[in-house]
């Protein structure tokens, strides 16, 4: 049904053209679903763009033909494309946030795709989007029709895209990361509504994401992507067993596993220069539950009924009559050297708790106490004095680097403002000693942020956090922006600073793999309170509460396939 | 909503009150005497004496402000021997009443007639040209900023840009000279434009007063020039912002036309910024654009406000900066209410 041939696809900027899609061949049969898997660049995203015929402006098609139904999709005009667009062929986006238009209620967004295509009165078209709602388990449909759409959760915007997407009974759906922005319960009931409604509607599906995981849940054969061609397809169950080429390889190594917990993670390098053949049983690194109070240590950091609140409403006169407990009444202790996992879905309060302990957020109530110093109740130069040894590494390395400062500035100037270091020619050593450190060199400390990939920022901004030579770092989403073999690195990184220095981490992540991965012990957070704290293999195998199953259940794992 | 406007007024209030004390203190500390500017210098000083009780010059700064903000204030207290009672009464007491009234701006030195009625009379016409010169800079400014967007980097949009930037340089005295010349002096054979004039025209026959929009034209276009500069380039970046959007790819992806999803999707996501812009503008050209009347003699508030400095003719200066104030206290109120209609992620509160 859908026939790609010898595709070629290329960027072009002012002086020159670098290839994005080299050469790709995909045969689709009716009804049935493959996977297009890759990492960030690879080209997956643009060859879906492509059989929408949606590709930006600075892409070229250079060469190749993509026949759908006997139809060359690359031949027709713009205008006879729109008649497959939405009809025969749709879309469902990775990011449900933004791929709503924020100022049209949700039913007309999809009633006007449905009005496009068929023949029928606008009422007709609200009674189909009525049903279209209901078969992807939106709660009160009819209200929906008429909610704009940031007054849905993200699950529900995505649920509105599957309904815009199915609207005309498509032959082709086209899922590019649909389920990455969502957390993993949310995750799993997408996933389950996609390939009930192929199934139901025998529709092909091209599912395009970055998470083998995930792939390996809704698709019958499965494409590897690397750099613009397909190194390996087949079907799910033979590429995920007996992978063949060295990057599936690597992609499947690098993946934190559940079951081991080796000293050191995989990178894909090593698969692809063919220096080192998997091993992965060799280094399991056990960790045995160390009581930390029976061993007499005292606390790093010890958190007492924290709580912060955010005002939801306020009365005529300004007093909030309600609020929302992002941190409700949380305690907890951290002993040096360990690293504590902090794991919960968005909105549970897990990203502000990590700030309020840094005093980046004030909390409202609460002691912190951060090596015997309560850190609530301190002088601000106290504070600042300990911010030295307290530091925090953040999510988005696009975002948290000035532009507009070099990257050795940058560390720097943490050092500077500290008066740790005065003298700025022993600061420039420092700093190029620190680049090296974390796998950069300091021939670059005068370049820019936007010259590096998102894994060297990162790795720029765990130099930024070291400057200090701090003893405790909170790491919030430290690696979740980046791909699998990126973030193979990265936490590589983090385990190796941590045996060489000593520090005490706060892990922060949504991703429970990751998570138990890096940690002694794990904290579970659930709508600002924490439900279970515990030792990590405890956690994971015998999860006390109900929700942290629920957790571990979603985990898109291949061993559940296999 | 409601809440949020009652918060609205009640601080559109207070706003009223600062300006009124600020004009007062500011007309009341400034050297220069208006009964002197009313007599002439030659005057005799018990004639200066006479006009300085009358207008209630001798008495204390603070009394005298008092006295303004009681005949500012629709609720007022007003004393038995003031002459008659200006408005219902209240409440009353043995030598006062409380009187709701219209809010008293006093009378002109100059020509001593009602303040208010100097506004009524100048206030429409600024307002006409004010209304005439956006809607003309809105329409023209939205298509064009949009063909501008939608041809990014193409000669049509380049030479958009140019004369936008072009528009937005000019002075508008500068504009409004040049616009006369050209339209009303160099092509007035095809034109048929008069140089000046205002709302009102007598007819030189019958000399009946009657209402000649033929000379809003120029004076509108001179001023809207500036507003349909800045709306062309608003529009063009908003909209380029939106139009890469990923829920215009969605929209593209539904089979939508080009032209749907420009208009449906993105034009409605780009107004925001535009918003702003045409109001900030709306509400400062309802200021009186005092170069712009004055060239096409066009007798608005602005020429009423300069004129008045001319002659030091302080309730007319203090009235009209209270009532221009009052103006866009009211406009930023609408502004607000117009964002939460158009975007329904704004809630006022």
């Amino acid at each position: 049904m859908l026939h790609i041939e010898n595709l070629h696809i290329a960027f072009k900027n002012r002086t020159e053209e670098t290839t994005a899609v080299s050469g790709i061949d995909l045969t689709l049969k009716k009804g049935e679903s493959i996977g297009l898997v890759g990492e960030s660049g690879s080209g997956k995203s643009l060859t879906a763009l492509a059989i929408m015929g949606l590709l930006p402006k600075q892409a070229l098609l250079r060469s190749g033909k993509i026949v759908f139904k006997n139809t060359n999709l690359l031949a027709l005009s713009s205008k006879e494309m729109n008649l497959f667009r939405g009809q025969q062929i749709a879309m469902i986006f990775q990011e449900p946030m933004t791929s709503l238009n924020p100022v049209m209620r949700c039913g007309n967004q999809v009633a006007e795709s449905i009005l496009r295509h068929q023949k029928v009165s606008s009422k007709e078209a609200n009674a189909q989007v009525i049903s279209l709602f209901k078969q992807v388990n939106l709660p009160r449909p009819e209200q929906m029709l008429r909610s704009y759409p940031h007054e849905l959760s993200g699950g529900q915007k995505q649920r509105v895209m599957i309904a815009i997407a199915i609207a005309n009974n498509p032959s082709l759906l086209i899922a590019d990361e649909p389920t990455t922005a969502l957390d993993v319960t949310v995750q799993k009931e997408i996933l389950e509504l996609l390939d009930h409604l192929r199934k139901t509607k025998g529709m092909s599906l091209v599912f395009i994401s970055h998470d083998l995981g995930v792939v390996s849940r809704v698709a019958d054969r499965v494409a590897v992507m690397y750099k613009g061609s397909i190194v390996e397809q087949g079907l799910c169950s033979d590429v995920f067993t007996h992978p063949q080429h060295p990057y599936t390889k690597g992609l499947l190594a690098c993946r934190p596993p559940l079951d081991s917990r080796p000293e050191h993670l995989p990178v894909i390098e090593d698969f692809l220069h063919g220096t080192t053949e998997l091993k992965p049983t060799n280094e399991i690194l056990t960790r045995n539950p160390v009581d930390y109070q029976l061993k007499g240590l005292k606390p790093a950091l010890d958190v007492t009924n924290l709580t912060k609140s955010y005002p939801v409403e306020r009365n005529l006169l300004g007093k909030v009559t309600r609020e929302m407990k992002a941190v409700n009444e949380v305690s907890f202790q951290v002993f040096p050297g360990e690293t504590l996992g902090l794991v919960g879905e968005s909105g549970c309060g897990k990203s502000t708790l990590g700030r309020a302990i840094l005093q980046l957020i004030q909390p409202d109530e609460g002691t912190i106490l951060f090596e015997g110093n309560d850190l609530m109740h301190i002088s601000r130069q106290a504070l600042k004095a300990t911010r030295r040894n307290l530091n925090i590494v953040f999510q988005d390395p696009y975002s948290s680097l000035n532009p507009r400062m070099s990257i050795g500035k940058a560390i720097m100037e943490p050092m500077k403002v500290h008066k740790l270091i005065k003298n700025r020619k022993e600061r420039l050593t420092k700093a190029a000693e620190l680049l090296e450190r974390v796998g950069l060199t300091a021939q670059q400390m005068n370049r820019y942020p936007h010259e590096f990939s998102g894994g060297q920022r990162q790795r720029i901004v765990i130099a930024r956090a070291l400057a200090l030579n701090p003893r405790f770092i909170i790491c919030d989403e430290a690696v979740s922006a980046l791909d699998v073999s990126v973030q193979a690195k990265v936490l590589n990184l983090l385990n190796e600073l941590k045996r060489e220095f000593g520090f005490t981490y706060i892990f922060i992540s949504h991703d429970l793999s990751v998570v138990k991965y890096m940690s002694d012990r794990i904290m579970v957070m659930k709508d600002g309170k924490i439900v279970e704290i515990g030792n990590a293999d405890e956690i994971y195998y015998h999860p006390k509460s109900e929700y942290t199953g629920k957790l571990i259940s979603s985990l898109p794992s291949l061993t559940s396939t296999i | 909503m409601i809440r949020y406007l009652t918060k609205r007024l009640v601080y559109g209030i207070l706003v009223m009150w600062g300006v009124a004390t600020v004009i007062f203190f500011l007309f009341n500390i400034l050297p220069g005497d208006p009964a002197r500017m009313l007599l002439g210098q030659r005057a005799d000083i018990s004639s200066v004496e006479a006009i300085r009780k009358d207008l209630g010059l001798d008495k204390p700064p603070f009394f005298q402000y008092l006295q303004y903000l009681n005949d500012l204030s629709p609720v007022s207290i007003h004393f038995d021997g003031d002459g008659e009672v200006p408005g219902f009464s209240i409440l009353s007491a043995s030598t006062w009443q409380l009187v709701v009234k219209k809010p008293y701006l006093r009378r002109s030195y100059q020509s001593k007639r009602l303040v208010s009625s100097i506004i009524g009379e100048a206030f429409p016409k600024t307002l006409l040209l004010a209304v005439t010169a956006i809607l003309l800079a809105m329409f023209i400014g939205l298509v064009l900023g949009v063909l501008a967007a939608l041809n990014h980097n193409k000669p049509l949009d380049r030479f958009l840009l140019v004369f936008s930037s072009l528009g937005m340089s000019i002075p508008s005295f500068f504009a409004a000279i040049l616009m006369a010349w050209v339209f009303a002096y160099l092509l007035a054979e095809y034109t048929r434009l008069p140089m000046f004039g205002s709302l009102y025209s007598v007819d030189d026959v019958t000399g009946e007063q009657y209402i000649n929009l033929r000379n809003l034209i120029l004076p509108a276009i001179t001023l809207g020039i500036r507003p349909l500069a800045i709306v062309v380039s608003l529009t063009r970046s908003s909209m380029l912002d939106v139009l890469s959007q990923d829920y215009i790819r969605t929209a593209y992806a539904k089979g939508l036309s080009r032209f749907q999803v420009v208009i449906k999707h993105g034009l409605r996501n780009a107004l925001n910024p535009v918003i702003t812009a045409i109001t900030g503008w709306f509400a400062s050209l309802m200021a009186g654009a005092v170069f712009v009347e004055y060239v096409f003699d066009w007798k608005g508030i602005g020429v009423v406000i300069v004129d008045a400095l001319e002659k030091y003719d302080l309730p007319v200066i203090m009235g009209s900066v209270l009532f221009i104030s009052i103006v866009l206290v009211f406009v930023n109120i609408l502004v607000d209410v117009l964002y939460a209609v158009l975007d329904p992620r704004v809630r006022l509160e």
